[in-house]
């Protein structure tokens, strides 16, 4: 196992970037995902490191050797792609053998010895008794794990697994994340995981690193990202119900800071936030405007006044959940989706008092439009 | 009505089949008769006749008919051969790295675009220069020239089902391009390369009109020979059929080989889902 180390990696696709100047570490042993929407430049970056796309600029080191120039055959990489790729021709089992069977590795891994590893990895991702199988005869989750198998059964300098459970059945995805993350931990392997999925992210890695348009808008250990999100985009990433984004004027009364988004809903903001308040503030027909985020965990809902800094609105929808219910809000250009700690019955259009954790309150330099969708 | 409706199909497929069997299984038929049961206006002996090999003596005493199917076999074999050989690493190039933007794809296919007789003109002037007249060598290489396009074409299309990411998967596994070709792309190419072969083989086989302007008596192709039953005093039905009977043998030799990989040919690219 290794080391691996982008710095400044770019990718241009003609004149697009599909990746921007992307540097980050993965020490040996460490388990990094990479989350981010379609198109975002994830599987462009594991691309990159397995060799199979060309580097434009920037350099990939494994330990300390630049590996830019090598061949994917020279990498030592193993990759589980999203769309499996199995090979249509050989059954499961000399699917999974075929990285043993390699020119490189044959002499490594006498006949006893590839059976040994092969069926070992097949029984542990419960795929044994499908081995004579060809991939034709295999359902789509089969194949994906029939696909991890072939990526998990060497130990190469560092495992690459491209959406390795995107297509398994909500139970399967489960049980296979727990074997995903004992593999990691009983081998000390080198993993980088790319999802859309932040739960496994969240679940998975010991760093998660946010992609957003082929930059890294965050990387740190997930629940850094989760609660504190670097940037509004990364919170709207992270979460379900995403955080809350609310645009609105920033207005100073008796050396008093208030928040103040449409009519009815303006918040005196605590002193010691004014500051990170002011920082992302921008001039908008002469107001001045700032983006506050937060969490649906993070607003006390009640029928009855919290505090002098609560507010009133009155219910727009409600969603029940097992133990709890999220109720939405409406306001000027957004809706506030609150999560209360228990399952509350109430009534479209019924007031309801609201209260901010101060606490919990993101100011956000603005880097989207927020739309009501 | 539900009763009429499986009639009228089996009514549709004996139609249909007839079509297509009546005219081979007539060269059967005739092939085994006596001069006198093939002229018969008799409806009796349209087949009810006792077999007789007078018309195959004939064929094989009297004409080179032997000859004609070995110059056949010879030259749409190698020309076949010449063909995959060249159409094979074209095909792949312009499948796998698009060769020539587009543009050499469509220039290789534009010799398919116009009369192939018009090439055929500028072939024959050539040939009479360069001595190539009525050679296998000659008949040959005017035979790649007409199929090369068409089978690079045709495998163009079986490579595209190949997905790259096959191809980089493997790589990753350790092998290097030139094994990843014979482990991976190779087995799953065959079906494809087998119908493409058997399209192109089928085509020099039968190909009458440029064997009858490059050939003579040398290199004479069995189509050709065919042909010269129907002379200018009568047609020698019974040999004519009775050669046909062993010319059309390789046909449909062809055609039976060919239907199991069709299936599979149009149907191996499935990698996802």
């Amino acid at each position: 196992m290794a080391e691996v180390r982008l710095e400044n990696v770019t990718k241009l696709y003609g004149r697009k970037a599909a990746v921007r100047d992307v540097s980050f570490v993965c020490k040996e042993g460490e388990f990094i995902s990479i989350v981010g929407p379609t198109g975002a430049g994830k599987s462009t970056i594991l691309k990159m490191i397995a060799g199979i796309e060309d580097i434009t600029s920037g350099k990939i080191y494994f330990d300390n050797r630049v590996v830019n120039e090598l061949l994917p055959q020279e990498r030592n990489v193993s990759m589980a792609f999203e769309t499996y790729n199995l090979y249509p021709h050989f059954s499961v089992y000399e699917n999974i053998a075929f990285p043993l069977r390699s020119p490189r590795w044959k002499k490594s891994f006498p006949p006893e010895k590839e059976k040994r590893k092969v069926e070992e990895i097949a029984n542990f991702l419960g795929i044994g008794e499908l081995l004579d199988r060809k991939p034709q005869f295999l359902s789509g989750g089969q194949k994906q794990r029939a696909s991890l198998a072939r990526a998990l059964v060497r130990k190469p300098e560092v495992y690459l697994l491209d959406e390795p459970i995107a297509h398994l059945d909500a139970r399967l995805k489960f049980s296979t994340q727990t074997l995903l993350r004992e593999f990691a931990t009983k081998y000390g392997s080198t993993i980088i995981y790319v999802t859309h999925d932040y739960r496994e992210a969240l679940g998975l890695s010991d760093r998660m690193a946010v992609l957003r348009r082929g930059v890294i808008e965050q990387i740190d250990a997930p629940e850094q990202v989760y609660y504190y999100p670097a940037t509004d985009f990364v919170g709207t990433l992270i979460g379900e119900p995403p955080i809350n984004l609310m645009d609105g004027e920033i207005i100073t009364r008796d050396n008093k800071a208030f928040f103040k988004a449409g009519k009815d809903f303006s918040i005196q903001v605590r002193e010691d936030l004014a500051d990170a308040m002011n920082r992302v503030a921008r001039q908008e027909d002469g107001k001045r405007i700032t983006r506050l985020g937060i969490q649906c965990d993070d607003i006390k809902l009640s029928r009855d006044k919290i505090s002098d800094n609560s507010f009133q609105l009155p219910v727009y929808a409600f969603v029940h959940e097992a133990e709890r219910s999220v109720v939405t809000f409406e306001l000027k250009d957004t809706f506030l989706q609150v999560r209360t700690t228990e399952r509350t019955e109430c009534r479209v259009s019924e007031m309801f008092w609201l209260d901010f954790d101060q606490d919990r309150m993101f100011f956000f330099k603005k880097t989207f439009e927020i739309t009501k969708a | 009505m539900k009763t009429l409706k499986p009639v009228l199909f089996w009514i549709a497929v004996v139609l249909v089949v007839f079509l297509f069997i009546f005219p081979i299984l007539w060269i059967f038929v005739t092939a085994f008769k006596l001069r006198a049961d093939i002229l018969s206006v008799s409806m009796g002996k349209l087949l009810f006749f006792t077999p007789s090999l007078e018309s195959f003596e004939h064929v094989f005493t009297y004409t080179t008919i032997v000859r004609e199917l070995a110059n056949s076999a010879i030259i749409s074999v190698s020309a076949t051969v010449l063909v995959m050989l060249f159409a094979l690493p074209a095909a792949y190039s312009f499948a796998r790295w698009n060769t020539g933007g587009g543009h050499l794809l469509f220039v290789t296919l534009s010799t398919r675009m116009f009369p192939g007789f018009l090439a055929a003109m500028a072939y024959f002037f050539v040939y009479k220069d360069i001595a190539l007249m009525d050679t296998h060598l000659g008949l040959m290489l005017f035979f790649y020239y007409f199929n090369i396009s068409f089978a690079t074409f045709l495998l163009y299309g079986f490579f595209r089902e190949i997905a790259p990411e096959l191809e980089q998967a493997a790589m990753i596994d350790g092998y290097s391009r030139f094994d990843v070709l014979r482990k991976v792309v190779i087995p799953l190419i065959l079906p494809g390369v087998a119908i493409t072969a058997v399209f192109v083989l089928v085509f020099n086989w039968n190909e009458f009109l440029f064997s009858v302007l490059f050939t003579k008596i040398n290199a004479r192709t069995v189509a050709v020979g065919l042909a010269m039953f129907w002379g200018s005093i009568e047609i020698q039905w019974g040999p004519m059929c009775a050669a046909a009977s062993m010319a059309v043998l390789p046909t449909l030799a062809a055609a039976w080989f060919m239907q199991r990989y069709i299936v599979r040919g149009l149907t191996f690219g499935a990698v996802k889902g």
